[in-house]
């Protein structure tokens, strides 16, 4: 019974392409908000609300150098937990948001900000994928033109 | 221009396979270094052989110099010891420990066991040196040069032909 219904729901899915892709969208939105949570509060202390935000964004924003696919937030190797600990030193010293991506910039590289700036190193990364679209638009384009 | 036209994808996708195969072939796979051509960072920390004995940037005096960030449960560090050992045998460098988040007591059983090629090994338990050095993990190894700056990073292992490669160059300016 179970099975089934399960089959029933993926047909769904797939016939109706508009609840397919809400389907998609809520489950991203989903993942997204598992990310922001999970804190232990008691682990780093703030008196004051904007601090605590602060902090726990950029712990999201920024990358944990030793397991790369994961931001501090996601990561508990003893490199990201020192990173926490500088950005959670910096956040009570009342230091920006810039000023404390800055200060993690400039002894790491742009690679420790899941938010790289645009800069030429960066322009494929930034641009690439709209060049693409670009590009395969203009395919699609010529080919029903019959151009081609 | 039919059969140029027809062609394209193919080439396209070839030259993409290309592009992205000289990508896996890459050998520079290190990571970026902020730090190239910038003084050594400031740093207030005990010593590993002697915590009472504060050590500070101006304790590096004796340049060109390795610093090495090296750690007991790091095994990589013991493959690469040996040839810190000769190096200090060997070359007028002087080599400088960054002993990284480690164990103090197993940390001077192994340079008792195995031989200390460090002039001194700073003690940093919390990394905090280690961050403002952009430190990703053990073993690291910095060349600082005569006047006092960073020249050179290597990430992993260091030997013989990482030495050659990347190292010497800057002792013999």
């Amino acid at each position: 019974m179970k099975e089934c219904g399960k089959k029933n729901f993926l047909n769904i899915l797939m016939n109706k392409p508009i609840l397919f892709l809400l389907f998609i969208i809520f489950s991203l939105q989903v993942s997204v908000e598992e990310g922001q949570v999970n804190f232990d509060n008691d682990a780093y202390p703030f008196t004051s609300e904007i601090k605590e935000s602060l902090f726990y964004s950029l712990l999201n924003e920024l990358r944990c150098p030793k397991c790369q696919s994961s931001n501090l937030a996601g990561s508990n190797s003893p490199i990201s937990n020192d990173l926490k600990r500088e950005v959670y030193e910096l956040v009570v010293e009342g230091k920006s948001s810039k000023q404390i991506k800055d200060h993690l910039v400039d002894r790491y590289g742009n690679f420790i900000i899941y938010n790289p700036p645009i800069e030429p190193a960066t322009y494929a990364l930034w641009f690439g994928p709209f060049i693409l679209i670009l590009l395969s638009a203009l395919v699609i384009i010529l080919v029903r033109k019959r151009i081609i | 221009m039919k059969k140029i036209i027809d062609a394209l994808p193919l080439v396209v996708f070839a030259s993409l396979i290309i592009v992205l195969f000289s990508f896996l072939s890459d050998k520079d796979d290190q990571l970026e270094t902020a730090l190239i051509d910038s003084s050594f960072p400031d740093f207030n920390l005990g010593s590993l052989s002697d915590e009472s004995r504060l050590l500070t940037k101006r304790d590096i005096i004796k340049l060109p110099a390795l610093i090495n960030v090296w750690a007991t449960w790091c095994i990589a560090c013991r493959v690469e010891h040996p040839f810190l050992m000769k190096l200090k045998e060997e070359s007028r460098l002087t080599i400088y420990g960054l002993n990284y988040k480690d164990n103090k007591f197993k940390a001077l059983e192994l340079l008792e066991r195995d031989g200390n090629p460090f002039e001194f090994s700073i003690y940093d338990f919390e990394g905090r040196l280690a961050i403002d050095l952009g430190v990703y993990g053990a073993p690291e190894t910095f060349f600082i040069d005569k006047n006092g700056l960073i020249r050179e990073r290597h990430v992993g292992v260091i030997d013989e032909r990482v030495w050659e490669e990347k190292f010497s160059k800057y002792l013999n300016e």
